[in-house]
């Protein structure tokens, strides 16, 4: 039995381990994923990443191509099935196969690597057997260790050389979410203060060469905390350490450099210098919302919490229990360009509420 | 028309009895239908003069399902019984289960089940709800467990009970116990042993059939004894269980035991 905690709500990070693995293998872009099941698990997410697709104004369609099981494939076995339709997905030279397998495979028990193996292509497995108590986080997780053990043979390579590196790699960007395009670019910026490049955003808008540069930095950001057993695997891989999440709120953007800098070697007092002078900047920007009175409706008890308390100290925001209901977005801006964005936010809720 | 499935341990003789037990129902002058639910497939060999008749699932495999006709999956036996062979995927892939299944579908869809008795003759281990099938609504109404004295066997018939309970608890479920075959296998006390076995599980023996060589010597010639030694004493034991079938309305809601009550019971009748 695989025990597998089930996840307890079905939350944003909950739901379908195969859209998690999805979300990764359709980051990279001369790929084929191959979903080995009936055609609706397909279509069913398919859907999804199209429409989320289109709203981050990104016009390029993933390849995602179904074994299309029936019945049939159920009764005698599902891999005559996986095979065909990978032969098919190979005739079209991508840079690389994926397969993921689903809760109908899992439960028949065909033997998906063993096709795989034996497929004469190179083809990447990722499990995403949903019902075996995997979420949608696990099936995001899965698919980047997968995806990431590609690049192992680049590491006995003659050229292979981290130490002369002076970039980051960005982990486990959320595909699925609005504003990956900002949230990268905050970084950029945050890294560059630095003196550090970006070397590859793992996996966002690469191709399957591009993976094989993924043990050149000298250090990996993870999108979030979830993502650390990625990060503990990129690390024991190539020897990688890493930072556990983007950068959120004043104060943990400013460990965020902080951090950066120790593990890359670099010096942090000029970027802190530079950040922290930004950060009063924007804040004085909005200084016309001191004094105003707002309600929060997340949890008190949330990682969201204490971040917006420590920006409502900065400007001056009062909590009172009649106060406007202020948004804050979900996931939470990331760094101090996400707050500047999240402040306009609430200069259109409260110049509302005034109205 | 009853419809009755045979369940019990693998290699307890269930095709043997089957197969027996359909020949003396036919000699009655009686419409017979026996399924083979095993992927094993041998359920109606010794009717068909020992041929491996070709499976639904063989044609299903080769055909797909649109086009399947009911001569292309039913063969005519002994005394006009008609045959029939679930079939299922290669040992080791696929889902067998989901074969009996979709074997029934075909099957309703073709309308091939009619006659006066349909007999299911069935994978003794009931590892998942495919096999479960025959005794869903519609199906099978009548259960024969078939069993020597032997603890294991008697441990499969016993958990086959637990499946009858579960479904006799569904509202329209019209599934019940109608009783246990003894199948001996010479052990001593074995019929006291599966008489109260099956006074213990709220049914009755409905008959002992004792150890023959004329069962062996007819598997050897691929007749069923009926056929091969109808004036044999074993031939009259079949035809008294067919007697019995063909009239038995004594059915019941079976009472599990619990694995120690049933290793207990064993212990009794050393």
């Amino acid at each position: 039995m695989i025990l597998n905690p089930l996840p307890l709500s079905t939350s944003r990070t909950g739901g379908c381990t195969l859209t998690g693995a999805l979300a990764v293998t359709t980051g990279i872009k001369d790929s084929v994923t191959i979903i080995h099941g009936p055609p609706g698990c397909a279509h069913h997410n398919f859907s999804l990443l199209h429409a989320t697709i289109l709203d981050n104004d990104c016009m390029v369609i993933p390849s995602v191509i179904s074994s299309g099981m029936s019945e049939h494939d159920v009764i005698f076995g599902g891999e005559e099935a996986l095979m065909k339709v990978i032969i098919e997905a190979a005739s079209g030279d991508p840079g690389i196969i994926f397969v993921l397998s689903t809760c109908i495979t899992e439960t028949i028990g065909d033997d998906v690597l063993a096709v795989t193996q034996n497929a004469g292509v190179p083809v990447c497995l990722v499990p995403t057997g949903g019902f075996l108590g995997g979420d949608f986080e696990m099936g995001f997780c899965r698919a980047l260790i997968a995806v990431s053990n590609l690049a192992y043979p680049v590491i006995r390579s003659r050229e292979y050389n981290p130490e002369s590196s002076g970039s980051v790699n960005l982990i486990g960007e959320k595909n699925l979410e609005y504003e990956v395009h900002e949230n990268f670019v905050e970084i950029k910026r945050l890294v560059s203060l630095l003196d550090l490049t970006i070397n590859l955003r793992f996996a966002h808008d690469i191709t399957r060469s591009d993976i094989d540069r993924l043990p050149f930095a000298s250090v990996n950001i993870l999108r979030e905390p979830a993502l650390s057993a990625v990060g503990s695997h990129l690390q024991d891989a190539f020897s990688t350490p890493f930072v556990n999440s983007f950068p959120l709120g004043i104060s943990g953007t400013i460990s965020f450099i902080r951090d950066v800098a120790t593990l890359s070697g670099s010096k942090p007092e000029k970027a802190l210098g530079i950040e922290k002078k930004y950060q009063k900047e924007v804040l004085e920007e909005f200084s016309d919302l001191r004094g105003s009175r707002v309600k929060l409706k997340i949890p008190a008890g949330g990682p969201e919490y204490p971040l917006v308390k420590e920006i409502f100290h900065a400007i001056g925001i009062l909590e009172s229990h009649d106060g406007t209901v202020l948004p804050v977005p979900y996931p939470f801006p990331v760094g101090t360009g996400g707050m500047k964005r999240m402040l306009h936010l609430w200069r259109r809720a409260l110049a509302c509420r005034a109205v | 028309m009853k419809q009755i499935a045979l369940y019990g341990k693998g290699g307890i003789g269930k095709s043997t009895t089957s197969a027996n037990l359909s020949a003396a129902l036919a000699e009655k002058g009686l419409d017979i239908l026996q399924i083979g639910c095993d992927p094993k497939r041998d359920s109606t060999r010794m009717l068909m003069q020992g041929r491996f008749i070709p499976t639904v699932m063989d044609y299903v495999r080769a055909e797909g399902d649109a086009d399947v006709r009911l001569e292309d999956i039913m063969f005519t036996g002994y005394k006009g019984v008609r045959c029939v062979e679930a079939g299922g995927p290669e040992p080791g892939v696929g889902c067998a289960g989901r074969g009996i299944i979709a074997t029934f579908q075909i099957l309703e869809r073709l309308g091939a089940l009619k006659g006066d008795i349909i007999v299911y003759d069935v994978l003794g281990d009931v590892v998942c709800g495919g096999f479960a099938m025959p005794m869903r609504e519609g199906y099978a109404q009548e259960v024969y467990l078939v069993t020597s004295g032997e603890l294991m066997s008697l441990y499969a018939a016993n958990n086959i009970c637990k499946a009858i309970k579960r479904l006799s608890l569904r509202a329209k479920n019209r599934c019940r116990l109608a009783g246990v075959i003894c199948n001996s296998k010479n052990l001593e006390k074995e019929e006291e042993l599966v008489l109260e076995f099956s006074r213990r599980i709220n049914s009755r023996l409905i008959h002992f059939i004792p150890r023959d060589r004329t069962v062996q010597l007819a598997e050897l010639h691929k007749k069923t004894v009926i056929e091969y030694a109808p004036g044999s004493p074993q031939a009259e034991v079949y035809r008294s269980l067919a007697g019995i079938v063909a009239t038995n309305e004594q059915f019941t809601i079976p009472n599990p035991l619990d694995t120690d009550d049933l290793e207990s019971l064993a212990f009794e009748y050393i």
